[in-house]
């Protein structure tokens, strides 16, 4: 609870992706995450709040952890007038779905679809269907959106179905039936794939007979040209008059979640689904690298690691025994993928995989450049993790050494890294492509060197002949 | 009060064919009824105030 009186119009920030509701606010603030409500917000929250379904989702922590906020005075932080105030739990790190790999954009809309089944039983509903009000504790999924339940106008249509399409069920099915990752789709339009698109991908004699395509893709494209001009309350009383029901919604809903269940990726072998158990480390070099990094995140209890490069998520599993939380991040989507199922399928908490590329990182994005942040915006780590990484990141990726250490000093956390020198046979496939010469800032006394005028070695140790690990502290 | 999405007039419509076996009454019903209007066999009707749940509390 709230100390009362506690002043939101003083020291709010408003959390930028959640202005599009009007008649719910989020503001961070350093007393907690609190949500503003208007009249008709308050009235949907008291019907939610005295619902089953809300005990339930709390009790299954499928929703996040909320209750009623005494405040002196509510800020004016809605086009109407705010009437109560919410306290939500703090999401341990904000993730997008164009990092989640397919299986856990999978398991958000079938959280997406399964509260709104469940809402109709009691006659609440969700007035969207965005995958931006999941997040992730761990490998569990949170509905943290409490603003989207609503009471149910029964002879609506549902809202949120062309959401649900443009973000969730499209960039599925591109990735299941084309083996086309959505993530830069995703990241390049945040309303997600509008139907004319899916259509111009999915249009094909090949995959138009795919279950869920015709309706969902191709009819619904179709029906969006014909009716582009057509006046939406309209069709919504024709709607009315023909009987639409709670029934139809929810068969609706049904029938999407069954097509959701029925959606899978075989993502196949690529370079680094095997990598864990077929790298170059024999098994003295990877205890040794184990030892390195379990004494490195034993020495500091963080809220926070990051793990760039995570890989199979071994070295995430170790850092994970000393943080609260360890967000695992790599480039591969079939390993991200592979490592969320197992990480759900023994329930951890604790470790959040995401797909991202480190010289692509998510950058700043929406209305204003505010909507969805950074990477480093959403919170800083105490710990990061580079193992297997530098080269990948200056061979291949062309980032120069002193570049790759300028940015993670502005982590400004105790960094763990791995360097294999230009003799390292994993280093001498990636060169083996250029020039002769290339990349000569690649080199171990000149990495030495700059790690050094940014960081204080605390340790280092050679894990093979030609791999080298360092645990350093960021200079002053 | 408003929605704060636009639900898309033909997403609405499209729900008709998604919902499959449940939703076939409701598009025959809708369709015929344009087919009446569209033959001047019937008017439209007058709007009926929708029964909304309690704004009021």
């Amino acid at each position: 609870m709230a100390p009362r009186g506690h002043d939101l119009a003083a020291e709010r920030s408003t959390e930028a992706g959640s202005f599009r509701d009007h008649d719910s606010r989020v503001l961070v603030t350093p007393d907690g995450v609190f949500r503003v409500l208007s009249r008709d917000g308050l009235e949907d929250w008291t019907a939610l709040a005295a619902s089953k379904l809300w005990r339930e989702l709390c009790a299954e922590e499928r929703v996040v952890a909320t209750e009623p906020a005494a405040v002196d005075a509510l800020p004016d932080v809605l086009p109407t007038e705010a009437a109560a105030a919410l306290r939500h739990e703090r999401v341990p790190f904000v993730s997008y779905p164009y990092e989640w790999p397919f299986s856990m954009l999978r398991d958000a809309a079938l959280l997406q679809l399964d509260l709104n089944r469940r809402a109709l039983r009691e006659d609440l509903t969700l007035k969207d269907a965005s995958p931006y009000n999941v997040q992730w504790r761990g490998a569990a999924p949170i509905f943290i959106d409490v603003g989207s339940f609503e009471r149910l106008r029964p002879d609506e249509p549902w809202a949120g179905y062309r959401q649900f399409c443009m973000l969730y069920l499209y960039p599925l099915m591109l990735q299941a039936y084309r083996d086309l990752p959505y993530h830069a789709l995703l990241r390049g339009s945040l309303d997600g794939i509008p139907p004319a698109y899916a259509r111009a991908v999915l249009g094909s004699a090949g995959d138009r007979f795919r279950k869920g395509v015709f309706s969902n893709v191709l009819l619904h494209a179709r029906m969006e040209d014909r009716y582009a001009a057509a006046e939406g309350g309209e069709v919504k009383r024709e709607l009315r008059r023909a009987g639409f029901n709670k029934t139809l919604l929810d068969a609706t809903l049904s029938k999407l979640e069954s097509l959701v269940r029925r959606l899978e990726w075989r993502s196949g072998e690529t370079a680094w689904t095997g990598y864990g158990e077929d790298n170059s480390y024999d098994a003295g070099a990877a205890a040794r690298k184990a030892a390195f990094v379990r004494a490195a995140a034993g020495r500091r209890t963080g809220r926070l690691t990051w793990d760039l490069g995570c890989n199979d998520g071994t070295y995430a599993r170790i850092a994970a025994e000393h943080a609260g939380t360890v967000v695992a991040v790599d480039a591969d989507h079939a390993t991200v993928d592979g490592l969320y199922r197992r990480l759900r399928d023994e329930r951890r908490t604790d470790i959040l995989p995401l797909v991202m590329s480190l010289t692509d990182p998510s950058p700043d994005l929406g209305w204003r450049g505010r909507e969805r942040g950074s990477l480093e915006r959403r919170g800083t780590p105490e710990l990061v993790l580079c193992l297997a990484l530098a080269h990948h990141v200056c061979i291949t990726g062309n980032v120069p050494v002193r570049e790759l250490l300028d940015w993670l000093r502005s982590l400004d956390a105790t960094v763990v890294i791995e360097f294999p020198g230009r003799e390292d046979p994993m280093v001498r496939r990636l060169l083996g492509g250029k020039r002769d010469g290339a990349n000569p800032d690649y080199e171990r006394a000149a990495f030495e060197r700059a790690l050094e005028e940014r960081f204080l070695l605390d340790r280092s140790e050679a894990v093979t002949g030609t791999r080298t690990l360092y645990e350093a502290r960021p200079r002053a | 009060m408003l929605a704060y999405l636009d639900p898309g007039t033909g997403s609405m419509l499209v729900q008709l064919i998604v919902g499959g076996f449940a939703a076939a009454g409701v598009a025959v019903k809708l369709y015929w009824r344009r087919l009446m209007r569209l033959l001047r066999i019937r008017k439209d009707e007058p709007e009926l105030q929708p029964a909304e749940p309690d704004r009021d509390g």
